[in-house]
């Protein structure tokens, strides 16, 4: 008994009301959670910043800012240009990271077995349905594609990934565009769903023949075995850094608004072909602008000082020029 | 000896059927008592499991820097101590609210509405809400104490698990009350008690133990609940004891860092699962030790 009160009493003493620093609060796409993290930690000593980001998943975070129950919302999927006009919000995206294909197939190795996006598309739609289909014999000439059933893997769950992998699927193959569709949950013709990248990455391990879709940084730290695919330049290319930064460099970030800008698909000859920036959404019309301004502090610290951090988490910076563009946003439409 | 015999058949006859019975009896015991003993056997293999995969995957990464360090990124060497504070600070205050109304609820159904149209009522309702999804009461708290006000907070955390909190101790402290027989009141009042002394004196203490082990189970309940912290406390990576902002709390950190890519958080999702398991089982056992004491 004794014990059970003094246990009451620490709760007791423990808790307060008022913040001890200044504290800002962002919800939001999973996909960002890692590296705003590390940015978080790294400026909190220079900036007197505190950030509590949560990863509740894209569509979620959409909602809360929406709400106006965080300080900024964030997510995968660029948010439409009335949708943020009628909730009073700017968006800007922070770092940008790729998604790979992931596949289970005895004796293959990581980036062995070359796709390419039209593959993909029959894959999904349930065309392509044998390991030793011919077209991929053909692809793939000197690897032992072995006579195994394609099991396809999906998430399950609404995910910022599901509308970049749908969305490039959907630039490649119009028969893709007008029977699926891309959104962060889509009407699958074949396959099996699997709640997050930790359910794919472990559905495609469980079962033999798997294929699925999962960010880099996921891959990359799991040692999924990987494939290569093939860009708009027709080269096939490896998931890497360099791969993920080309395509990044050859966007074209002055033709679309609101920053909204799709990285799937971008044309020169590294580059890798399935890739998106992730974004963050802050009310321009704040009840407490001092949250807002925050916000803004915090990035503008992680353009500046945290490209190094991004990188050792497989997440490739923004160009400089589109952190400049973001900064001119911030001055123009962010009071306080 | 005509009549002996004459009457001696049915004897042994119904002897033998008592003993094909008895044997039928005895075979239909003998398979329930294995199907109970398999079932038994199954129920605490899957426990053992539990608390075998939790002590070897947990245990490994039980260190000093769990409980000193706050929450950080992946390989920064977080640990876990905003979480556990936060996770105390709102079950303590959620069961320390929960309880009151859950005792003076089921106190009335049991002492002054036990067949009246308010009580039946009433006791539906609260069965009503004993079995609603938790995520239900997530969402109401969230519509009731976040959305308005503009953020997530701890308030709105313990106000969600005090909602869970109180059906529980509603349904056994009825239960237990009634349990208690008539004649003990009738004495109190004989002796001239008023009505509220018979419950509290009398009744309450006959209860006592019933209604603590509701309360138990309540705190055990509440402190693994995951869904109605999700959007009401949200989660807090920072060091944070102010009821007004998000709270991180040991569920919802252990829902993040289970699914996460980082081998380093997967592994304090482990911890943290231990710590839950064992603060129920320790508060279990603490609490039979000291009312065995007492009774």
């Amino acid at each position: 008994m004794k014990l059970a009160s003094s246990a009451i009493a620490v709760a007791l003493a423990a808790i307060s009301f008022g913040a001890q620093a200044q504290q800002i609060t962002g919800a939001g796409s999973s996909f960002a959670a890692p590296i705003y993290g590390k940015w978080a930690e790294a400026a909190s000593a220079p900036t007197g910043i505190k950030l509590n980001y949560q990863s509740i998943g894209s569509g979620a975070g959409i909602n809360q800012i929406n709400n106006r129950t965080v300080d900024f919302g964030a997510s995968d999927m660029p948010v439409k240009a009335d949708d943020l006009k009628a909730h009073n919000l700017l968006q800007f995206p922070t770092a940008i990271g790729g998604v790979v294909m992931a596949v289970n197939l005895p004796g293959i190795e990581a980036n062995q077995i070359k796709l390419t996006g039209e593959i993909l598309a029959e894959i999904y739609l349930g065309k392509i349905t044998k390991w030793n289909d011919p077209k991929l014999v053909e692809l793939n000439h000197g690897v032992n594609l072995p006579n195994l059933a394609i099991a396809p893997v999906y998430r399950a769950d609404g995910s910022g990934t599901t509308f970049v992998f749908t969305d490039y699927l959907s630039m490649i193959d119009p028969n893709w565009k007008t029977a699926v569709g891309s959104s962060t949950s889509v009407k699958w013709p074949v396959g099996n769903g699997a709640k997050g990248s930790e359910g794919v990455a472990a559905t495609v391990h469980q079962v033999k023949g798997g294929i699925g879709y999962v960010e880099s940084a996921y891959a990359f730290q799991n040692h999924l075995v990987t494939t290569q695919l093939r860009n708009k330049a027709g080269n096939f290319v490896t998931p890497t850094m360099e791969a993920f930064s080309a395509a990044a460099s050859s966007a074209d970030w002055s033709a679309v608004q609101n920053f909204a800008i799709d990285l799937n698909d971008e044309p020169g000859a590294a580059s890798w072909p399935i890739e998106s920036a992730t974004f963050v959404l802050l009310p321009t019309d704040a009840k407490e602008p001092a949250q807002s301004k925050a916000v803004t502090k915090l990035f503008d610290w992680s353009f500046s000082n945290g490209n190094k951090i991004a990188t050792d988490l497989l997440y490739v910076p923004l160009p400089v020029a589109v952190q400049n563009a973001i900064r001119a946003a911030w001055a123009a439409q962010i009071k306080g | 000896m005509s009549t002996t015999t004459t009457a001696s058949l049915p004897i042994q006859k119904s002897h033998k059927i008592a003993e094909s019975l008895s044997k039928r009896r005895a075979r239909v015991n003998l398979i329930a008592k294995s199907l109970c003993f398999l079932a038994t056997g199954i129920a605490v293999v899957l426990l053992l499991a539990i608390l075998g995969t939790l002590l070897y995957l947990g245990g490994s990464g039980i260190h000093w820097s769990v409980f000193t360090n706050i929450t950080k990124p992946p390989g920064s060497g977080g640990g876990l101590l905003n979480a556990i504070v936060g996770s105390l600070i709102q079950t303590v205050l959620g069961v320390l609210i929960g309880t009151p109304v859950g005792l003076l609820v089921g106190t009335f159904l049991a002492e002054y509405a036990r067949t009246s149209w308010l009580g039946n009522v009433v006791r539906f309702v609260s069965d009503v809400l004993l079995s609603a999804p938790s995520i239900l009461i997530g969402l109401f708290i969230y519509q009731l104490l976040v959305a308005p006000f503009g953020g997530f907070s701890g308030v709105a955390g313990v106000a969600a698990l005090a909602v869970i909190v109180i059906p529980i101790v509603v349904r056994t402290t009825e239960d237990m009350l009634t349990l208690i027989p008539t004649a003990l009141r009738e004495a109190a009042v004989a002796l001239g008690a008023p009505k509220w002394k018979a419950i509290v004196l009398i009744c309450y203490r006959a209860a006592l133990n019933g209604i603590a082990t509701g309360v138990l189970l309540a705190i055990a309940r509440v402190a693994g609940e995951t869904a109605p912290l999700l959007f009401t406390s949200l989660g807090n990576l920072n060091w944070s004891t102010a009821l007004n902002e998000p709270m991180s709390s040991l569920p919802v950190t252990i829902y993040q860092y289970a699914g996460s890519p980082f081998e380093d958080w997967v592994q304090l999702a482990w911890v943290g699962a231990l710590l839950i398991t064992f603060g129920v089982l320790f508060i279990n056992i603490l609490a039979r030790v000291v009312l065995r004491q007492r009774g």
